[in-house]
């Protein structure tokens, strides 16, 4: 739950330039620094740009729109989705270019302000709900005021709202390996049976964002910056948690999500590591951070072999979720517990090393 | 919508059905490679139907964004239908 709070309460730097073609004045406008939420959208920052440039700005109707290195930001991805996946090496402040003039109708969909995003952000959560139930009744019989209050929620960062509504939604819940593992050492019988009257569910709506490349970096910094949103694989597959007794981890879930990259190789290799994580399962340990010491452990011997056994395929570089870049070891529940978005989909980028 | 030959090329079968206003197709359902984008359909309908202003939905339920996969939106489900306005 504290790591919801973190990602909630996420936030980029960013050092807003006006593109030279709108610049009527001189000297130029200075850079608008401004701290972006991780779940917002860019375009939303529009109050807060606008001031800066105004009084440079040539005469005309506003279009906002952003752009990095010369590729125009998709206003429908998380800001902290677009970081993450631009950026191999996180910059700080971010340097971004927004245009009020000359909207790139070829590449990017149109966008009508507050109402596109809030519009787009609201099909997202419906097209989450009918992964996880099959169908989006619950979503689409919100009433307005809801809606309204779910949308402001995210808009605000304001956490305790966006739960207080969207509990309503009753979007099935995974149930955490960690937690019932606790759970059941404390003999919270009576808890437990709270937690079943909800539903539950393996499906789990995966946004996956692949950037893949065949060059060998030494340094991420060293990474021709993506000019084209070709170059990035859209993936969007549902996830089934497979509750077959082992633990379903991060790793699991990328072979379902990449089958064609991650070969059968690594699948062996993944089962050694699952009987590894389940050995120190069985330590009767409370301490966690044994645990954690033993996985790291598991995972610096199976990921070699990884490396070295499958040159045919593809190699994960990277792999960032809200921001962090977790281990491919961890329960998979943990992080759909924690990482979600509020749209309900987990946004993964990965950065992957195809050979040829 | 209906999935032919399990290979990467995979070609979807897409139902369209008609909403609101939206003017009844001729044909109701194409082939389209799996791997095309929803903008495709999307294009499609645009030039086929003549208007600027359309929402597609599938399933009757959401509206999926322009850049997903045609195969990615078959999986979530066994049917798909497109509806227009």
């Amino acid at each position: 739950m504290e790591a919801l709070k973190y990602v909630w309460e996420g936030a980029i730097p960013l050092q807003i330039h006006l593109h030279e073609s709108q610049v009527t004045t001189l000297p130029p406008p200075p850079p608008a620094l401004i701290l972006a939420p991780r779940i917002g959208y860019l375009p939303l920052l529009a109050p807060l740009i606008k001031p800066y440039f105004s009084s440079t700005l040539p005469p005309g109707v506003d279009t906002i729109w952003f752009e990095y290195k010369g590729l125009p930001l998709k206003w429908y991805i998380p800001t902290g989705v677009l970081f993450d996946l631009l950026c191999p090496e996180p910059e700080r402040p971010w340097n971004i270019t927004v245009h009020f003039r000359g909207y790139p109708g070829n590449v990017l969909i149109p966008c009508e302000g507050e109402d596109s995003i809030k519009w787009s952000f609201i099909n997202s959560l419906k097209e989450a709900a009918y992964i996880i139930n099959g169908n989006c009744k619950n979503v689409m019989n919100m009433s307005q005021s809801d809606q309204l209050d779910l949308w402001r929620s995210v808009m605000n960062g304001n956490l305790e709202a966006y739960q207080q509504v969207s509990s309503k939604l009753k979007l099935a819940i995974v149930e955490d390996e960690y937690t019932s593992l606790c759970r059941s050492k404390s003999q919270e019988g009576f808890g437990e049976k709270d937690l079943a009257g909800q539903v539950k569910t393996g499906r789990v709506p995966v946004r996956l964002y692949v950037w893949s490349f065949s060059e060998d970096f030494d340094d991420l910094e060293d990474m021709s910056p993506v000019d084209n949103w070709e170059k990035i694989s859209y993936i969007n597959r549902p996830v089934e948690i497979n509750k077959e007794g082992k633990c379903f981890t991060l790793h699991d879930a990328l072979r379902i999500l990449l089958p064609e990259f991650l070969s059968d190789e690594s699948l062996s290799d993944a089962k050694v590591g699952g009987v590894d994580v389940e050995d120190t399962q069985k330590v009767p340990s409370e301490d966690v951070s044994s645990n954690k010491a033993d996985e790291d452990q598991g995972q610096n011997t199976n990921e070699k072999p990884q490396a070295c056994c499958s040159p045919s395929r593809a190699e994960i570089k990277l792999i960032r979720i809200q921001g962090i870049e977790p281990k491919l070891e961890i329960p998979f529940s943990w992080v759909v517990n924690n990482l979600l978005n509020p749209d309900r989909f987990l946004h993964i980028c990965v950065y992957l090393k195809v050979s040829q | 919508m209906a999935a032919e030959s399990p290979s990467s090329v995979r070609k979807v079968v897409v139902h369209l059905r008609a909403t609101g206003d939206a003017p009844i197709l001729k044909q109701a359902k194409f082939k389209i490679p799996g791997n095309d984008k929803f903008a495709k359909v999307i294009d499609f309908l645009r030039r086929q139907l003549h208007r600027d202003s359309l929402f597609v939905y599938v399933n009757s339920a959401f509206s999926p964004n322009p850049d997903e996969l045609v195969i990615d939106l078959y999986n979530f489900g066994t049917k798909m239908a497109g509806v227009s306005r």
